[in-house]
């Protein structure tokens, strides 16, 4: 495989600003010395560009009234759906952490911390088990403890945790992430 | 203001089921694109798109919240397109999005715009569909590469191959139509 060949399966990570330092460096020289590659950065831009901004046509005026009265309609066959159990257990601290987000997790944070003290100052032996109220509140502080094994789910629901955690670890230097 | 989606959720899942039409009202038109943009075709979009919201409210009490509404409604119209996209055979390229260059038509450069815009959208329908899934959900909802693979139920690699191959697919596309042209 040529310079060429090589460089240009790496632009569109070169776009997406998915490089490491140093890939991005080699890419960037090599662009600052050949048009063709050039020229391919610049499709890539622009086939970006345009497939962001290719039309999708509206429907007529009052499709959208049309549409909920449609998915109003179908969903009163069904029956009312109810909370599962993620739901049924979560439910006591709705108030808490839905309804007052900023305080909420001001109380997370802080419980997150007196547990973490509490972890260390206490050195609990594997046997312990937390009350189930406190798995619940702090399953944040779980997954930190876990995050090998949690990495490799593929479960929608914990992405953002995940990410969070990401976040969390570079700001932490590395250290095990905690929840904040 | 508007109310935030889990104050909603929980007004539906206590019962009062009319408040969904909030979350419908919410996301319809983002439902319907995304759709459109995988099927081309805007009935089925429209099907779709309400076949998601029903789909949703029957797995309300599922929903964890601790990922975004809407990345989960993206989720179930996404499986609903893909499902679809297999059912039915694939379209003609050359029939697909004919309206594009007459929708930006009015001078010779904007007639050269449309018919790029064509070829793109033929190079779009060429693609795969778990790659043009991947390149509708990263460009048109700004998904992050993580987020595309829990909806798409594959790796996070898997996602970036799939996006990454998608747009040098687009490049090349461009790239012949500048030759022909």
């Amino acid at each position: 495989m040529n310079d060429c060949e090589t460089i240009r399966d790496q632009l569109v990570a070169h776009h997406e600003g998915e490089l490491g330092e140093g890939e991005r460096r080699l890419v960037e020289a090599h662009l600052s010395a050949c048009p063709d590659c050039v020229r391919d950065a610049g499709l890539i831009r622009e086939a970006l560009a345009r497939v962001e901004t290719l039309p999708v046509p509206e429907p007529p005026v009052g499709s959208w009234q049309a549409f909920e009265v449609a998915v109003r309609r179908r969903i009163a066959g069904e029956a009312p759906p109810r909370p599962g159990l993620w739901g049924r257990l979560i439910a006591p601290l709705h108030g808490l952490f839905l309804l007052r987000p900023v305080p909420a997790l001001a109380a997370a944070t802080a419980l997150g911390l007196l547990l973490a003290v509490g972890l260390v100052r206490t050195q609990r032996s594997p046997r312990d088990v937390p009350p189930a109220e406190v798995l619940v509140f702090n399953e944040d502080l779980a997954i930190g403890q876990n995050l090998e094994v949690l990495e490799s789910l593929d479960f929608l629901e914990d992405i953002e945790v995940l990410e969070r955690l990401d976040v969390l670890q570079k700001l932490d230097g590395g250290r095990r992430p905690r929840l904040s | 203001m508007r109310e935030p989606d889990s104050e909603v959720i929980q007004r539906v899942l206590k019962g009062e089921t009319g408040a969904f039409d909030v979350l419908v009202q919410q996301y319809q038109q983002e439902i319907y694109r995304l759709a459109y943009r995988m099927t081309r075709n805007a009935e089925d979009a429209q099907d779709l798109a309400q076949e998601a919201f029903v789909q949703a409210y029957r797995s309300l009490g599922s929903f964890r919240g601790l990922s975004r509404f809407s990345t989960w409604l993206y989720r179930i119209a996404m499986n609903l397109c893909l499902n679809h996209l297999k059912s039915t055979a694939r379209q003609d390229p050359s029939e697909v999005d004919g309206n594009l260059a007459d929708q930006r038509a009015d001078s010779l450069a904007t007639l050269l715009a449309g018919e790029r815009d064509r070829a793109l959208a033929e190079g779009i329908e060429a693609l795969p569909p778990q790659q043009k899934a991947t390149l509708t959900l990263r460009v048109h909802q700004g998904l992050s590469h993580r987020e595309i693979a829990g909806i798409l139920d594959c790796s996070e690699g898997t996602a970036k191959a799939n996006y990454f191959h998608a747009v040098r697919a687009l490049q090349r596309k461009l790239q012949a139509f500048q030759k022909v042209s």
